[in-house]
């Protein structure tokens, strides 16, 4: 039992990582990663909304009418992301209005519906919850690396706290701040986790 | 129970709409009060932007103790336009400003703008709700875009679309243009419509009720 919720950990977070291996959840990954306060509240929001769904829908799977499966899984995504909306409004507002647009497109996420279609509704319910935060914690663990970089390069700060005598040394590069910079950035992680910490597929 | 009949299926959809429902109406419910005060503060600071308010502190307290103290606001104008006046009081400040609002490209879009008494130059311009697509149209509240509207002219002798532009102009030399957002060309003429509209009801409104009371 525990070698199987390891490997769903280790699934989710490297070998079939949503990010670089399934390249879902694509939009907010470009969208968010400028500040990397704003990637934590994200990744805060997926996971919450991924582990939750899996396991109410792996809960409900014995009684869900195939035939309006996909329906039920959208009322479920959106209750959660509405709640997690809402929690965020009243936590932290001024991130809130930055990202509210962003936190709304999760329930379209194609991560948590591919999840909840394919692991979920097929598994029971404790390693659909483990599938759901493995596949948030490998979609957070992609968006943060690349928040610390953009971050960093982008506005000489991490977390909004300014890099020491950053004036002295450093020169901001703008386009990070800009979407293309989140292109790049996403394409470099790709190709680095592929190459890296992927195994070679067989040809 | 067959779960392909309609009635099982009519069931289980209305039981998971009265759950997840129920759940969203709790978290809303219980975290009203916070909701509030977040709205009230993000108000309070939209107004001090607005009027360069000096505010003491960052707390919710001392936004609102600057409002308090050098702003006097009056509901003006029929009830269903909801339009909220806010004069300066205090020496040296005479600045007017109102609420105003307009349907952007996805909805609508609320903000104040800050006029000189005699209604002949805008002071500022902020908003306080927007839902523009982010990295385009919700530029409008970026400092470079409103630092625009300061000391802009309204060329009240022009027709009431073009009294103030956002965007290209025939004139040479125009006082009454800002630069439109690229990439969000709707947005940035939905901004110049509206605005134009509630400016020319805004000069109507004054001249109805003629000068503005400093007794506050």
């Amino acid at each position: 039992m525990g070698s199987s919720y390891t490997k769903i950990l280790k699934d989710g977070l490297l070998d079939e990582n949503p990010i670089y291996r399934q390249v879902l959840g694509i939009c907010s990954a470009l969208a968010v990663t400028n500040l990397l306060t704003n990637t934590l509240f994200m990744c805060f929001g997926v996971i919450f909304t991924a582990s939750l769904t899996n396991f109410t829908v792996s809960l409900l799977r014995q009684h869900i009418p195939t035939r309006i499966r996909m329906i039920v899984q959208v009322i479920i995504i959106a209750s959660y992301v509405m709640m997690i909306d809402i929690l965020i409004k009243a936590v932290a507002p001024d991130i809130h209005r930055f990202i509210g647009p962003y936190v709304g497109l999760i329930i379209t996420n194609c991560i948590i519906m591919g999840r909840a279609e394919a692991f979920a509704s097929q598994n029971r319910p404790l390693p659909s919850l483990m599938d759901g935060l493995a596949c948030g914690l490998g979609y957070s663990a992609v968006l943060i690396a690349i928040a610390v970089v953009r971050e960093i390069m982008g506005f000489g700060t991490l977390l909004g706290i300014a890099l020491p005598a950053r004036e002295l040394w450093w020169t901001q590069w703008t386009i990070m701040v800009m979407p293309p910079g989140a292109f790049f950035m996403l394409a470099i992680m790709t190709w680095f986790a592929r190459a890296k910490l992927v195994k070679q597929e067989a040809s | 129970m067959n779960k392909k009949s309609p009635v099982y299926v009519l069931g289980f959809m209305a039981a998971i709409c009265a759950v997840f429902g129920t759940g969203i109406a709790i978290v809303n419910y219980s975290t009203q009060g916070l909701l509030a005060r977040n709205a009230t503060l993000h108000r309070n600071r939209v107004l001090c932007r607005a009027f360069d308010l000096p505010v003491e502190g960052t707390s919710a307290e001392a936004y609102q103790a600057a409002v308090d103290a050098h702003l006097a606001m009056a509901d003006v104008g029929p009830a269903a336009d909801g339009r909220t006046r806010y004069t300066e009081i205090g020496p040296g400040r005479n600045s007017v400003g109102y609420t105003f609002g307009g349907m952007g490209f996805w909805d609508r879009i609320k903000g104040i703008v800050v006029l000189s008494p005699d209604l002949q130059s805008i002071r500022n311009i902020q908003f306080f709700d927007q839902k523009e697509t982010p990295g385009l149209g919700a530029r409008i509240e970026e400092p470079w875009f409103t630092e625009q509207f300061k000391g802009l002219q309204i060329d009240w002798d022009n027709p009431r679309g073009d009294r103030i532009v956002v965007g290209a102009t025939p004139d040479p030399d125009p006082k009454n243009r800002v630069d439109a957002i690229t990439g969000a060309t709707q947005t940035s003429m939905a901004l110049m419509r509206f605005l134009n509209d509630e400016l020319a009801q805004i000069r109507e409104l004054n001249m109805e009720m003629g000068p503005l009371d400093r007794e506050h």
